[in-house]
């Protein structure tokens, strides 16, 4: 499949730090899961794939395009639909008023048919309903769901979620998770996130940060499989694994390098990405 | 009905061509006139009729629009532009309320302690409230929609440019109107304008390689510093001060106008985040 977006060995410090340290990768058609912990550079990554940075060395193109030109970066905006990490908004506005804004910043300057697109995609978010409602009187999940319409708006090829999940409730994560599927047919979609559960319902393939490196580039039943033969049940943490935590049964789920004998689990995506960050870490 | 859409009107309505805000007008009408719609549905061919009651269909489902909003189209701003300014921050009542009250108190001031040829304290304030307003209109930590913005098609130079100039208008129609209350001192009530360029572009250029808080910082202090070195070094034989001379009109016209060639030369800085990474 043609890669929407190619980027080759790119790499930003930020004072002594290494934001992204030669970070290679191809972006195609459906949901790539982008995890990592906090200051893995995943923020730095996507505002770059954004055109809202530039990278200090390497290159990237999307949908052929060179951002580092003008008129390249022009043409990739144009296909572009961006939800920052904290969207903020005007709160004055409405839901439609501020999707109308947005809509204007994509060059949507018809009226009328401005109008019809952003009913369209705050109707594809469910927020039809609620579309004169001040975003101040918005829910969180109704909040970020506005968001999420004004990504969507001009229908964008690329879409660009930096951890569209945190503090949603329970119930707001499985709509928004739908919501995300819907918007990953036939869109290209890089959506950073800290749950791996949203990796594992959403993506078609996944990419570890760590360090400001992709640690993992793979399919998440591959990162499930690094852990296969490496997760073990025990009554008390045990002291050898990598990493141990209490299950609702009472017993200890551990990950690492498991002793003789040891009662070996089914991994999980989690488990997976856990060993792959410990190797980061011991790698960095 | 007290009116009725002209003819004409109704054809280019038809057409998709009456612009705004008549096009408002004529929708707003047309649903409360079956004369006007009967001449319509003569004028107009049924594709184009079509495609206008979709229109309309659409105007009514849309939420009104605010007063500022409506204002600016009222007087001649594209709809989408003033869409635009709408979301400027400093736009807004409590940033020009306290514009009004600055100026307002410079000015009481000025005829409270007449000491010189020129209103001293509301010439040094007036420059500084476009620069701070120009400021607090664009970046990331007062846009709340900055990072939205900066990567959208729309170049960031362009959306500076639009809500510079209509801050300037907002915050020069202001100190205008303070001017005016200042008639005792005719023309040099004026002196506070070409600093005000000079400020604000200088702010600007500054702010693409300084970012957007310290850029205008150091300008606004740098004009409080020549302020007190003219003042030091002791004020022309009428009591004003250097900067508001002749010869310093010329300076800051000089400025602004280098400023400005300066901020042009670096547009595309703001076509990138300024800002933390993290």
């Amino acid at each position: 499949m043609t890669p929407t977006v190619s980027a080759s060995g790119l790499s930003l410090r930020y004072g002594g730090t290494h934001a992204l340290d030669d970070v290679s990768l191809r972006l195609t058609q459906g949901v790539t899961g982008l995890l990592g912990p906090n200051g893995a550079g995943k923020t730095t990554l996507l505002r770059v794939l954004a055109t809202a940075v530039p990278a200090d060395r390497g290159a990237f193109t999307a949908f052929g395009h060179d951002p580092a030109t003008a008129a390249g970066r022009q043409e990739v905006r144009r296909r572009l639909g961006y939800l920052p990490q904290t969207p903020g908004f005007h709160p004055d506005f409405t839901a439609f008023e501020f999707v109308d804004y947005v809509a204007v910043l994509k060059e949507l300057t018809d009226r009328g048919a401005r109008h019809r697109e952003v009913r369209r995609v705050l109707d594809e978010v469910d927020l039809g309903d609620v579309r004169g409602k001040r975003i101040k009187k918005l829910s969180g999940g109704m909040r970020q769901r506005v968001a999420l319409a004004a990504a969507l708006v001009g229908d964008p090829g690329f879409l660009v979620l930096d951890e569209p999940t945190v503090g949603l409730d329970p119930e707001q994560r499985m709509r928004f998770r739908e919501l995300i599927a819907q918007a990953g047919e036939g869109r290209t979609v890089l959506l950073s996130t800290h749950q791996t559960e949203d990796v594992a319902m959403l993506c078609h393939r996944v990419l570890v940060m760590a360090g400001g490196r992709i640690r993992f580039d793979g399919t998440p039943p591959e990162l499930t499989a690094r852990a296969a033969g490496r997760v073990w049940s025990s009554t008390e943490r045990d002291p050898g694994a990598k990493a141990g935590w209490r299950t609702g049964t009472g017993s200890f789920r551990n990950v690492g390098d498991p002793p003789d004998g040891a009662d070996l689990l089914e991994p999980t995506l989690e488990d997976g990405y856990l060993l792959t960050l410990d190797g980061a870490e011991v790698a960095a | 009905m007290t009116w009725h859409v002209a003819e004409e009107d109704l054809r280019a309505y038809a057409q998709g061509e009456l612009a705004a805000p008549m096009l408002w007008s004529a929708d707003t009408h047309l649903v409360a006139c079956a004369r006007c719609r009967a001449v319509l549905a003569e004028v107009g061919d049924p594709v184009g009729l079509d495609a206008g009651w979709e229109r309309l269909d659409a105007e009514l489902d849309a939420p009104r629009t605010g007063v500022f909003e409506k204002l600016l189209v009222r007087l001649g701003v594209a709809d989408h532009t003033a869409r635009l300014l709408a979301a400027t921050p400093v736009l807004r009542r409590s940033w020009l309320g306290a514009v009004v009250v600055v100026l307002g108190m410079s000015v009481i001031a000025a005829h409270t302690v007449r000491t010189a040829h020129s209103p001293t304290l509301f010439l040094a304030l007036a420059p500084l409230l476009p620069l701070a307003g120009v400021a607090l209109s664009y970046g990331p930590a007062l846009d709340p929609t900055y990072e939205m913005a900066v990567v959208a098609p729309v170049h960031g130079f362009k959306l500076l440019m639009i809500r510079t100039v209509a801050v300037l208008a907002a915050g020069f129609g202001l100190s205008g109107l303070a001017t005016l209350a200042l008639p005792g001192y005719g023309l040099g009530a004026l002196a506070w304008l070409l600093p005000a360029l000079a400020l604000t572009a200088t702010g600007l250029a500054l702010t693409a390689r300084l970012g957007p808080v310290l850029a205008p910082s150091l300008v606004g202090g740098a004009w409080v510093a020549l302020l007190l070195a003219a003042k030091a070094s002791g004020a022309s034989d009428d009591g004003t001060l250097m900067p508001f001379t002749a010869p310093g009109q010329g300076v800051a016209a000089a400025v602004a106008a280098l400023a400005g060639g300066l901020l042009f030369l670096v547009r595309d800085r703001f076509d990138r985040f300024q800002g933390s990474a993290e």
